[in-house]
């Protein structure tokens, strides 16, 4: 709002000395003004003069230059309310693409989204991310292959990474430029060097709890409510938490590790994710699959010679005995310690995600039970705990919108805008610069792959 | 076989059987006399056909009626159109094929906000969830199909030499899915072989983006094509350039099954099943309907088919006995 009235002075101080074109003295304004279209809170010429309290003149100037700039359209018309219909400001959503990733322990997700942070395209797949340099590599060719499908962007303005681990964020830098260390030895793999250098794009990243959060917030059943819980399953069990419709981010990143939290089990004592996570369903399916207590688990150990979390979970939702007690004894005990965050919180809606929540309705079951259980009655009276629909493409979907917020956070946006490119941005050319003055990794030698080699027309 | 893809949300595959109908479920179902419609993207393939036979087939045994196949053409506008009317019929459900991911996203939703149950086939326009704006996708494990039809064609590329993908030019999950695996299978297991990639937008252009690949690669040693009837149209135009060049496809339609059985080109196939997904999807779109759980994404797996078994997986795939002309290309036959 400082900068606006200074603005709107500057405007006045120039009337008359002919028509005011934007320059550096109009970024705040023009900042303003995008912000105000991207959000929704203004939709025509008449809503930015009224919210943003800018004078006609201005609105038309700020308008024209960034349109020039091809950041905004007036090419669609809203409803007339008594005249003629007005021409409605909206973001050129198509002007560039977003690149977002989300890495799991055995899978990784690859999507473009466009800047109003709606995903256009996503793709998953199996992988083994203990090869760093395989997985990099393989983030790298399935980003080439999504921007080859988008003929008409061809600009990547970001990559926003989802990791499985909690990510240490410094509040002070617009972007990464090293890799931080969210799994062991992660932080020595190059990821976000390799990727700022090899798609000349600023990177972003979030730990996948945080981001699949604010997907189901954004895009899933989280949608228009306050308060919210996200406990997401796997090997690791974490939690993600929107209060007063924000995600809570803590003082430096690391929210809702609760699988660190000891629990006890048939006079057995161990953490949440060694209790209840998937590793745990695994290896009791391995041993009632090799005691016999399990025929059709000993018939899949047999058919493949291994046998997955996944492998039990299906077991058991097809009603093998010796599968469900497992899945039930993990639900049970991830239910009683959110139970204690949903007595603590008081959340609208908890929301069940990851691949055991979603490969069986046993879990769900049984951490329902647990959860109402062991909550007060005025906790559990209007909360509502669902199973995730979006699976990992909230992470996708969060992964976007934390990078649109960073491009459009009016201090970073500022050194950008009238540049027309965040990769523009004079901090990021420096990084960049810096970063390829550093010896080459094996993968800044890698030619792209195959999968870029596509006709011209 | 396992399924080796991930669903359009990174979903795992559950297999056919987590669908199953029990004899009281078929009962239930004969009891409430059900409406339902069929939305394809198009007729015109042996896929389509048998897809629908097999859908068709079980719906009757569940005593549900289906009101209307509507034939798309791959065009969105036809699609959206036929969505619209069917919605003001008002059936229990509707099971649709969509023919993009963007376009005809809003048609469907649509669907789902009158109460209709949508089963999908193949394909998610993408915003839409699985539980919330559809009970459940079923397809084939087309990441899995991708990876037979590289393998397939791996053992007819030279060292060194240069293989092609012929993709679909709209964004739609099952042809995206074969693209990328069969490129990293050939990534991972013949780094030796360069890969070009086209994609066509229309099935009777097939044969020109071809023919205009090749012009652009001459070094070209071999082709994907992401299924059988735009195939169809690049055999006939590599044929035209008196070029002998490996192909490989998914699914196994009549004429392509021909072309292999002939070794006039084609080199193996990625099969499907689709009688056998047609019921799966049946029984998917019964048990939605019963209001009881089914899974986000339920998928088969593929056939890996060569002249050496041809016949066989024929009879799977078809549930028939091959035509006389294909034994007789593979020499089972000798009279007429």
């Amino acid at each position: 709002m400082k900068f606006r009235k200074m603005d709107v002075k500057n405007a006045n101080h120039t009337k008359g000395k002919g028509r005011p074109r934007s320059t550096e003295t109009a970024v705040a304004s023009l900042v303003d003004v995008i912000n105000l279209v991207r959000l929704g809170q203004a939709t025509t010429r008449q809503e930015l003069e009224r919210i943003g309290e800018y004078g006609r003149a201005i609105v038309a100037d700020r308008l024209a230059t960034l349109k020039d700039l091809d950041l905004v359209d007036e090419n669609a018309t809203g409803a007339a309310a008594g005249g003629r219909a007005p021409r409605l400001v909206q973001i050129r959503k198509d002007r560039a693409r977003l690149a977002v990733v989300n890495l799991e322990q055995s899978s990784v997700g690859v999507g473009v989204a466009d800047l109003t942070g709606k995903l256009v395209s996503e793709h998953h797949e199996i992988i083994d991310i203990t090869d760093h340099y395989m997985t990099i590599d393989r983030i790298g060719a399935l980003i080439n292959w999504m921007m080859s499908r988008q003929p008409n962007t061809k600009d990547l303005w970001g990559i926003s990474i989802s990791v499985p681990g909690p990510v240490l964020t410094n509040s002070e830098t617009p972007f990464l430029s090293q890799t931080p260390d969210f799994l062991p030895n992660w932080d020595k793999s190059g990821l976000v060097e390799t990727l700022t250098q090899r798609f000349q794009a600023p990177v972003w990243m979030r730990s996948n709890i945080e981001t699949m959060t604010m997907g189901e917030f954004f895009g899933g059943d989280g949608l228009g409510l306050q308060s919210m819980l996200f406990v997401k399953v796997g090997q690791r069990i974490g939690a993600g938490l929107i209060n007063d419709g924000h995600l809570y981010h803590g003082s430096s990143g690391a929210v809702g590790l609760i699988g660190q939290l000891p629990v006890d089990y048939n006079n057995m004592t161990g953490t949440l994710d060694a209790m209840a996570g998937s590793g745990m369903i695994k290896a009791k399916g391995i041993a009632v699959a090799a005691s016999g207590d399990s025929p059709l688990l000993a018939d899949i150990m047999s058919r493949t010679g291994d046998l997955s979390a996944i492998d039990v979970c299906q077991a058991a939702q097809m009603g093998d005995t010796a599968s469900t007690e497992i899945v039930v004894q993990s639900g049970r005990l991830i239910g009683s310690v959110v139970a204690t965050l949903a007595n603590m919180l008081n959340p609208q809606l908890i929301v069940l995600a990851g691949s055991i929540a979603q490969s069986n309705d046993i879990l769900l079951a049984s951490f329902r039970e647990a959860v109402y259980g062991a909550s007060h009655p005025l906790v559990t009276r209007d909360m509502r705990i669902l199973r995730s629909q979006m699976n990992n493409s909230a992470a996708l979907l969060g992964a976007s919108n934390i990078a649109i917020e960073a491009l459009f956070d009016p201090p970073f946006l500022k050194d950008w805008l009238m540049l027309g490119s965040p990769t523009k941005h004079p901090e990021f050319l420096q990084s960049l610069s810096q970063a390829t003055a550093k010896p080459p990794t094996i993968y800044d030698e890698l030619p792209p792959p195959a999968a870029m080699e596509r006709r011209s027309e | 076989m396992t399924i080796v893809g991930l669903g359009p949300h990174g979903e795992r595959a559950s297999p056919p059987e987590r669908v199953t109908l029990l004899p009281q479920d078929i009962d239930a179902a004969r009891a409430t006399r059900l409406h339902i419609a069929i939305v394809m993207h198009t007729m015109e393939s042996d896929w389509s056909q048998h897809l629908v036979q097999g859908m068709v087939g079980l719906l009757g045994e569940c005593g549900a009626i289906v009101i209307d196949v509507v034939d798309c053409d791959f065009s969105p506008e036809k699609q959206i159109v036929a969505l619209n009317r069917l919605r003001a019929e008002n059936p229990d459900a509707i099971i649709s094929l969509p023919v993009n991911n963007t376009t005809v996203a809003d048609a469907h939703l649509e669907v789902a906000r009158a109460g209709i149950k949508l089963v999908l086939i193949d394909n998610v326009p993408i915003g839409m969830l699985p539980g919330k704006d559809y009970a459940s996708l079923v397809s084939a494990d087309n990441y899995g199909l991708g990876k037979i039809a590289a393998e397939l064609l791996s053992s007819h590329l030279p060292i060194d030499s240069t293989a092609a993908v012929l993709g679909y030019e709209a964004d739609f999950f099952a042809s995206n899915e074969r693209e990328i695996a069969f490129i990293q299978w050939m990534e991972i297991n013949r780094p030796d072989v360069s890969v070009k990639s086209a994609r066509f937008t229309k099935i009777e252009n097939a044969g020109s983006d071809a023919d205009r690949l090749i012009d652009e690669n001459p070094d070209i040693a071999g082709l994907f094509v992401v299924w059988d009837t735009p195939c169809m149209e690049v055999i006939r135009a590599v044929s035209d350039r008196n070029l002998t060049l490996p192909i490989s496809t998914v699914d196994l339609g009549t004429e392509v099954t021909r072309v292999l059985s002939q070794d006039r080109g084609i080199v193996g196939i990625a099969a499907q099943r689709p009688i056998l997904q047609g019921e799966t999807i049946a029984r998917t779109a019964i048990t939605a309907l019963l209001k009881r759980p089914c899974p986000d994404w339920v998928a088969l797996p593929g056939i890996k088919v060569s002249r050496s078994n041809v016949i066989e997986s024929y009879q799977i795939v078809w549930r028939k006995p091959a035509p006389r002309d294909i034994l007789r290309g593979l020499d089972v036959l000798t009279s007429n």
